[in-house]
């Protein structure tokens, strides 16, 4: 779509990003400098629990909002319609449940228990080392998998907007995100997170302007709209927007998300309670700010784009095409580092807590538990070459991009909300989960959602998520009823009495 | 005062008060689902529309978000309490 564009006009589109990828490596090289003395862990893995509530809710918003809430829902809803922003609107409920339900309880046990990483408090609570592997191991397995995905929708829309190549593009965000992942840890990704989500409004309220302007204004591109495309206002969009839609998309990015251990994490993480109310009240205004603006303009695109999504490519195509043909040149660059910058906020939000999986939940349990000495400086080095392979890793699958890219990502979404979902809720609110429960819940639920989803068995044609989270409950209720209680010290601790 | 009255909490009464504010929450979940219903589906019969947006639209998105924020407010600074969540971070 590029192939005019000069190439000074392209170098002119990089300098925006360039500037705002600097500025990322900048704050973490800061960060580094600022943690230098504290507890390495703890500093490293989740910021030394100082986050304030500004800072919490942008961390929380931005690594929930990926870059497919900035391409491929606004491309849907060009196609469907205000069906598809009803639909995505009940993201709203994403910040306030998870800080509401787990927030201070994770606070409290985390203190308590010295704990950094989720799966620290699920060993805890269920005593079960090969719980706390399967935990992380689930972690990693998807992550990996959600962190390809943001890769290559990233470097996709890079390529498309500026006419660079993809591999150009990889590089440039990809490798930036894990190196400052790697050098500044948990808070760096919160400080880097919270201008990520401030860069995805200004993108937002910028992209809105101009497709307004280029359009001819709100009225003649609603009035046109009635008259073309009557499906957008009618909230089935005759039949494009089935019900079972809607339903599973409440457990998939509503109710389930709690569960999600890179936002339970965010609850380890903050300073204080004050905190922890403020971030919910700015979170749910974000990320329905976010949602909703995002997605009106991909049904004002119409005003920009006169085909059918198709014709462009798919609805994956419709904000790249929208930002080059209704902004001006200049402005293009400032444009896409707000996708860019919901992919990358993300990718960092997995890649430390997929790094902490592996040398907290895992190595440095296993040293303890052999008694193995494990020096602080080898503590550092280790912490940040896990959290740089994997992402070098993941960089590596994504320069080859697999198919089917997206299915991917929600495979992977899904999967986490199985195995984690009953195992924290009723794990933390729940006296008689044990063990037992937990472990069927988790192992049993995930390879009944990974084998439906490998078969395409689906249920009235829900998401298998429907399938894996119903077999989950009832696998942890099994277990619970069948195996042996916690012992009383471990409930001392997760349901102390007076 | 109100840092004395947290930091005099036990932990059973911390707990039971973290337990109290997620069943607010879960309470508020419920809530928000019946107003998504009725105020999308609910509406999506009317042939009402407010600079060209039809009523349901507005109410089952922009009105969802509003309500969701009021559900926030009220949660954080009605519902919900300060608790010492121990440890030194309070100090740091």
């Amino acid at each position: 779509m590029n192939g005019n564009l000069s190439a000074l006009t392209s170098l002119i589109m990089l300098v925006p990003l360039i500037i705002f990828m600097a500025v990322m490596v900048g704050i973490s090289f800061y960060v580094r400098h600022k943690q230098a003395g504290k507890n390495f862990v703890s500093s490293y893995f989740v910021g030394n629990r100082e986050l304030g509530g500004f800072v919490l809710a942008m961390t929380t918003v931005a690594t929930y909002s990926s870059v497919s809430s900035f391409v491929g829902g606004p491309g849907m809803a060009f196609q469907v319609g205000f069906g598809w922003i009803y639909m995505a609107v009940v993201q709203v409920t994403a910040i306030f449940l998870v800080l509401g339900i787990f927030g201070k309880r994770v606070a409290l046990l985390a203190r308590k228990l010295n704990a950094v990483t989720v799966v620290d408090i699920i060993r805890a609570r269920f005593q079960s080392d090969f719980l706390a592997a399967v935990a992380a191991f689930v972690i990693v397995l998807f992550f990996c998998g959600t962190m390809t995905a943001q890769f290559v929708g990233g470097a996709k829309l890079f390529a498309a907007v500026t006419g660079y190549s993809y591999e150009a593009g990889l590089i440039l965000f990809g490798l930036t995100v894990v190196i400052y992942t790697s050098i500044g840890g948990f808070r760096a990704v919160a400080l880097t997170d919270t201008c990520c989500a401030i860069m995805m409004m200004i993108g937002i309220v910028l992209l809105l302007h101009y497709v307004l302007q280029a359009g001819g204004g709100f009225d003649n591109i609603m009035t046109t709209l009635e008259t073309n495309n009557p499906e957008l206002f009618e909230p089935f969009s005759f039949g494009n927007m089935p019900w079972t839609i809607y339903f599973t998309q409440w457990l998939l990015v509503g109710i389930c998300t709690i569960a999600l251990p890179q936002s339970v994490v965010r609850g380890i993480s903050y300073k204080n309670t004050q905190g922890l109310h403020q971030a919910m009240l700015i979170g749910t205004v974000v990320v329905g700010f976010m949602n909703i603006g995002i997605n009106f303009t991909g049904i004002l695109a119409h005003g920009v784009l006169s085909g059918t999504a198709a014709d462009y490519g798919g609805v994956d195509n419709i904000i790249p095409t929208t930002i080059v043909m209704a902004m001006p040149i200049e402005l293009v660059g400032l444009a896409i580092i707000g996708p860019l910058a919901a992919s990358i906020s993300t990718i960092s939000g997995l890649l430390i807590v997929a790094s902490s999986a592996i040398i907290k939940d895992v190595y440095l349990h296993w040293a303890e538990k052999n008694q193995r000495v494990v020096t602080p400086a080898r503590v550092k080095f280790l912490s940040m070459a896990a959290t740089a392979i994997i992402g070098a890793a993941v960089f590596v699958i994504a320069l080859t991009p697999p198919s089917l890219i997206w299915l991917i990502n929600m495979f992977a979404f899904g999967g986490l909300e199985t195995a984690f979902f009953w195992t924290l809720l009723l794990g933390l609110f729940w006296e008689r989960a044990n063990k037992l429960g937990a472990m069927l819940s988790m192992t049993g639920g995930t390879i009944i959602y990974c084998a439906t989803q490998a078969m395409g068995f689906k249920i009235f044609n829900l998401h298998q998520i429907t399938i894996g989270i119903t077999c989950s409950l009832i696998l942890f209720l099994i277990g619970s009823y069948l195996g042996k209680r916690s012992d009383e010290s471990t409930l001392k601790i997760f349901f102390p009495k007076n | 005062m109100k840092k004395n009255n947290r930091a005099s909490m036990s932990d059973a009464q911390k707990f039971s008060l973290v337990r109290r504010e997620a069943i607010y929450t879960g309470l508020a979940l419920f809530g928000l689902i019946i107003f998504w219903l009725i105020a999308g589906f609910g509406t999506a019969s009317l042939d009402v529309k407010i600079f060209h947006v039809p009523l349901w639209a507005i109410l089952g998105t922009i009105g969802v978000w509003l309500v969701a924020i009021v559900i926030s407010f009220v949660l954080s600074r009605v519902l919900f309490r300060d608790v010492d969540l121990g440890g030194d971070d309070n100090e740091r």
